[in-house]
């Protein structure tokens, strides 16, 4: 069971008002619904619990897991080389763009809320640049969140910007966005389980379509979202 | 295990392993280690060292001087279980070398013994190493494990691509059996600057799903690390279109220019990235691209 000020803690990490600026990101979703790979809430579902799978499962989510060991232990090397293997990792211009733009948000934010001690922050800012996962890593390990809850935490937030993304755009109703998210959210408690059992020799970032979709949205003609 | 010929040059004449170290009981352990120099405006093949069926042709100049062609060779043909493959090339300072293959790689049916290929390229400051080989066919029940490790110091070039075909598409053959491991990570002055796992097991979701391979039989790809991109180059490079209905895209992140498509052909990926090497080649080595005349055959 969480400790309460964790759970309070944990809910303000996951919550939308984190001034990070996720909301702004579709992460290809939308030229996927531009190209009318995904047109509905069918569809909407799933490719983003395939990308849930294929991307968050196999690279990001297991690289968070190892920031968090990496945080807890004191290990500034090994944070530093997850760090420097997610950011090369994220293959196209607007996803590392995103990944730094909302690492750095994360980073300032920390600052400016006075609570962290200096040896915290200096530890943080002295990796650069810093991923979205690594900031996370660091925020969670402050306020004593469970590593996995605080995994779930960050795939639900993703799931939600997904889903949003996917009713404003496609365009979907309320309820067909909650039953998205009720089945997401019944998948992500299994995709968090067996990112932490990855071994290292398998992560993969091997997702062509969605890269492939990344590619296309730099030049998508009409669009809400930055990648 | 069928006899295969093993060509020797002086070099591995001197060598102490005997013949029974590089066809081990498990296959072929096969080492090909290059290096390339300038000399007066120069490229020269300076050195070179082979164990095992891996070997280099003799340096070809259809571009002048400056530009050292090698084709890389590999006698048998095809890799099989438990073969290995190890390929390391150095090109020193103010050096240019272009390696292509002169055939599809092609790798069989595993017999549940996993075949790797390793590449380690090194490329000094004011160099330039391009890495064009022909297709990768990996054959049905295939078990492939394919590193590559590029090095680069200051301001040195790397331009390459890969192209992957799952399953030997000419007999039907869909990659039903199988894994692929294939891992490819490009450093500037220790920074990483690139990285990209693929762990794939044939008959995963992912092949057919629209995030990943969406039924695609040919994955390809194409890396150029030589800094920012002009805006005009990734221009004209966006508006080149394949010869099929393939997905394409382009993208330039602060350190690479990449390329990549998804489709059914070997022979149309390729093309796509040779038109984007005749856009990209003045930019990154100064020089047009010139087709070397083993992919004619």
């Amino acid at each position: 069971m969480l400790e309460q000020v964790a759970l309070s803690r944990l809910l303000q990490l996951a919550s939308p008002l984190l001034p990070v600026g996720a909301y702004s990101y579709s992460q290809g979703l939308e030229w996927a619904i531009e190209d009318g790979t995904v047109h509905d809430a069918a569809t909407a579902e799933r490719w983003i619990s395939d990308v849930l799978d294929f991307y968050l499962c196999r690279f990001e989510l297991p690289l968070l897991w190892r920031m968090r060991q990496a945080w807890d232990d004191s290990d500034d090397a090994a944070l530093s080389e997850w760090n420097s293997l997610f950011c090369a990792g994220r293959e196209t211009a607007e996803a590392r763009a995103e990944s730094l733009q909302m690492g750095y948000s994360l980073v300032r934010l920390l600052k400016d809320l006075e609570g962290f001690d200096d040896g915290v922050l200096q530890r943080l800012t002295s990796i650069t640049p810093a991923s979205f996962p690594l900031a996370y890593a660091c925020a969670a390990g402050v306020w004593q969140i469970p590593a996995i809850a605080s995994m779930q935490a960050y795939a639900w937030s993703w799931a939600e910007n997904q889903a949003s993304a996917a009713m404003k755009t496609i365009p979907l109703g309320q309820v067909a966005g909650q039953r998205m998210l009720l089945a997401l959210g019944q998948h992500i408690a299994t995709a968090v389980q067996a990112a932490c059992e990855l071994h290292d020799d398998q992560l993969c970032n091997f997702a062509p379509g969605l890269t492939l979709a990344g590619c296309r949205h730099e030049t998508q003609y009409s669009r809400l979202f930055r990648s | 295990m069928q006899s295969l010929p093993i060509t020797k040059t002086a070099d591995a004449a001197n060598d102490p392993s005997t013949d029974a170290d590089i066809a081990g009981r498990n296959g072929w352990l096969a080492h090909l280690e290059l290096g390339f120099v300038a000399v007066d405006q120069r490229s020269v093949l300076a050195r070179r060292r082979h164990k095992g069926p891996l070997v280099v042709q003799k340096s070809l100049y259809p571009e002048g001087s400056g530009i050292c062609h090698a084709i890389i060779v590999h006698p048998p043909g095809g890799i099989a279980g438990g073969d290995r493959l190890q390929l390391d090339v150095n090109v020193g300072m103010n050096a240019h070398a272009l390696l292509t293959t002169p055939g599809a790689g092609k790798w069989y049916k595993a017999n549940h013994e996993q075949a790797s290929q390793q590449l380690g390229f090194k490329v000094a400051q004011d160099a330039v190493l391009e890495w064009f080989p022909q297709e990768t066919i990996l054959f049905d029940a295939a078990r492939a494990k394919l590193e590559t490790r590029i090095e680069l110091t200051t301001n040195a070039v790397y331009a390459g691509w890969e192209i992957t075909c799952f399953g030997r598409q000419a007999a039907g053959e869909r990659f039903q059996q199988g894994t692929l491991l294939q891992r490819t990570q490009l450093y500037r002055d220790g920074k990483r600057i690139w990285a990209e796992f693929a762990d794939l097991q044939a008959g995963n979701a992912l092949m057919d799903s629209a995030v990943g391979l969406n039924g695609a039989t040919v994955n390809a790809g194409m890396l150029i690390a030589a800094g920012i991109v002009p805006a005009e180059v990734l221009e004209a490079c966006r508006a080149i279109k394949p010869e099929d209905s393939a997905a394409i895209g382009v993208t330039a992140l602060p350190e690479i220019f990449a390329a990549r498509y998804l489709g059914m052909s070997p022979e149309h990926a390729r093309h796509y990235f040779e038109s984007i090497w005749s856009i990209v080649r003045p930019w990154y080595a100064g020089v047009q691209s010139k087709r070397p005349r083993i992919w004619n055959t």
